[in-house]
């Protein structure tokens, strides 16, 4: 396959997931509004009592903002527009369409990552920028985050919602029903994953729980989400990551090549 | 050089757990025709189909594809291959050329032109850039067939095309395709449970019934099932008739009809000339000498309805 084809391919699996009205809607609204609620809330409480609450923004609201988008609702659009691409074709009936031009189908599979991070990251981008307006806009007297941090912020940002998308691109592949997939893992991220950190007996089997790897990379501490930290060393939070991202790639692209079309 | 068979199966064969939904096919799709694949509902026509295309594994059995064999070169042999199986389905939130870009993107950079001729071929230019959901039944069909033109196709695999289809529909459907097969050279392999469909489009058909084929071959040969061969004479005398064609080594059996005399031959019909000459010389006037032509229907109500008797291979030449 050149790269032409390959581009192409690209191209028509991104233009599936930007036509896709419903789903991105539901993506924008979960990535973006949670960070303008975060904002607009916590600058309400300090104009209204500038003595309790400190200002919205600065680097704690950087702080907030990025724990909001990374570890809560940017990986829950990130899983919407991984499902959707991981089920698109099948759910539609045009997966064998595709299969009967002769195309490889791990050449299929492979297009769909690459157009779900594009459109998980546009999105994450945009919502990071939110993060950024609101830190800088709400910062009053406090101190702001210096260029370093933006940069580390905004590679966090896509390090975390880029592998949740390419995880539920193979997992929506390997179930290749969207319900299903959607269900299992917005459950495995919103109650699995923090209550299992939470179960101190499990020792160091929680450091497979990928949001607890994930928070390891980011640039101010974060935590894990819903208060609990697993410690783990860099290390072990790179081969969590890549352990996730090469067993549920591999499920969704062995699915797709031996599955009846 | 081109194989001759656009299709060609051999002992192809798919189980699913105990039950054998395909039985050992042998299959001769030549090129250049158009090819019916007929029998009922749940003969396994579409298990076939999936198969050749590379969408489910043959149990058993060898297949080719334009003289590339399949699962092997499927990739080569699909290149120039356009099929519809079962509903043609679209992403509905997509327009009709959008849902074309995403196949072209697969196909690769030459199927990208053929976009907007293939649109303009099946008469879809001006709904082109209205959503799939809006599209009736018979311009998703049309679509389908766009979809298929995208792959400048030598062969189309057509399942069922008529499905949805209203009369006018399948009317432009019949010429559409029997254009692509004499104007354009393409070959036409249509499976179909409708007779009719099959007797009107196609030259060749093979028929199949409970997973295996029955016969196969050119479509009056089916017809005539290879066997009795019969006569319609319209005459002055009967009776001195009766009497000339009783007498013949050519006639079977003669008996009258409402039409007048039906005459069951013994050898082929061109033997015909030869009784209208014998008729002459015996004195009787013949006004009326047709050849009955048994439809592509009564021959397969005859195979089909043979349910539970052991299924009977024949073959003939295509």
């Amino acid at each position: 396959m050149t790269a032409a084809i390959a581009m192409q391919m690209f191209g028509a699996d991104f233009l599936k997931l930007r036509k896709r009205r419903g789903t991105l809607i539901w993506v924008l609204v979960l990535a973006l509004l949670p960070v303008m609620i975060l904002f607009s809330v916590k600058a309400v409480q300090h104009s209204s009592n500038a003595l309790k609450y400190e200002p919205a923004g600065g680097t704690p609201g950087f702080t907030d903002g990025l724990r909001l988008l990374c570890l809560f609702f940017g990986p829950l659009s990130a899983v919407l527009i991984g499902v959707e691409a991981g089920t698109g074709d099948a759910s539609a009936g045009v997966f064998r369409d595709l299969v009967v031009t002769g195309r490889s189908r791990l050449a299929l599979f492979a297009s769909r990552v690459p157009a779900a991070l594009a459109a998980c990251w546009s999105v994450a981008l945009i919502g990071y920028g939110l993060v950024l307006l609101g830190t800088f806009a709400f910062a009053s007297n406090l101190h702001t985050p210096d260029g370093a941090l933006i940069v580390n912020g905004l590679a966090f940002t896509l390090l975390s919602t880029g592998v949740v998308c390419a995880v539920a691109v193979g997992f929506a592949s390997l179930t290749t029903s969207k319900p299903a997939a959607i269900t299992a893992l917005i459950g495995w991220q919103l109650v699995a994953s923090p209550l299992i950190a939470n179960i101190s007996s499990l020792g160091s089997a929680r450091d497979g729980v990928l949001s607890q790897a994930l928070a390891h990379f980011s640039p101010v501490h974060i935590g894990g989400g819903r208060g609990a930290t697993v410690a783990m060393s860099q290390g072990t939070a790179l081969v969590v990551v890549a352990a996730w991202l090469a067993v549920f790639l591999a499920l969704g692209a062995w699915r797709t090549r031996t599955m009846d079309a | 050089m081109q194989a001759e068979r656009a299709i060609e199966t051999s002992g192809l064969t798919k189980r699913f757990g105990e039950r054998t939904a395909v039985d050992g096919v042998d299959l001769l799709v030549p090129r250049g025709s158009a090819f019916g694949f007929l029998g009922p509902n749940g003969a396994g026509k579409t298990t076939t189909i999936r198969m050749l295309l590379g969408l489910t594994h043959a149990s058993a059995g060898q297949m080719s594809v334009l003289g590339h064999p399949v699962p092997a070169e499927r990739a080569t042999a699909l290149q120039r291959v356009g099929a519809i199986v079962e509903d043609p389905c679209f992403h509905p939130y997509l327009s009709g050329r959008e849902n074309l870009r995403v196949v072209a993107a697969v196909r690769g950079p030459e199927a990208a032109k053929r976009i907007a001729p293939a649109l303009a071929r099946v008469g879809l230019s001006e709904r082109a850039d209205d959503k799939v959901k809006q599209y009736s039944q018979g311009m998703r069909q049309r679509l389908g067939v766009a979809r298929c033109l995208l792959a400048d196709p030598l062969l189309l695999i057509l399942d069922e095309p008529t499905n949805g289809l209203d009369p006018g529909g399948i009317q432009e459907f019949r010429e559409m395709i029997r254009a692509m097969v004499e104007q354009e050279g393409r070959t036409v392999f249509l499976s179909s449970h409708l007779l009719d469909e099959v007797e009107k489009i196609c030259d060749a058909a093979a028929i199949v019934d409970r997973g295996k084929i029955i016969t196969q071959g050119p479509i009056a040969e089916l017809a005539e099932g290879g066997s009795r061969h019969e006569l319609i004479l319209g005459v002055d005398d009967v009776e001195l008739a009766l009497g000339a064609l009783a007498a013949s080594e050519l006639v079977r059996e003669a008996r009258r009809s409402d039409e007048g005399i039906r005459v069951i031959l013994s050898g082929t019909p061109r033997d015909a000339a030869q009784i209208n000459a014998m008729l002459v010389r015996a004195g009787v006037g013949v006004a009326r000498l047709e050849p009955v032509r048994h439809s592509l229907e009564q021959r397969f109500l005859q195979i089909t309805s043979r349910l539970d008797a052991p299924v009977e291979r024949q073959e003939v030449q295509a």
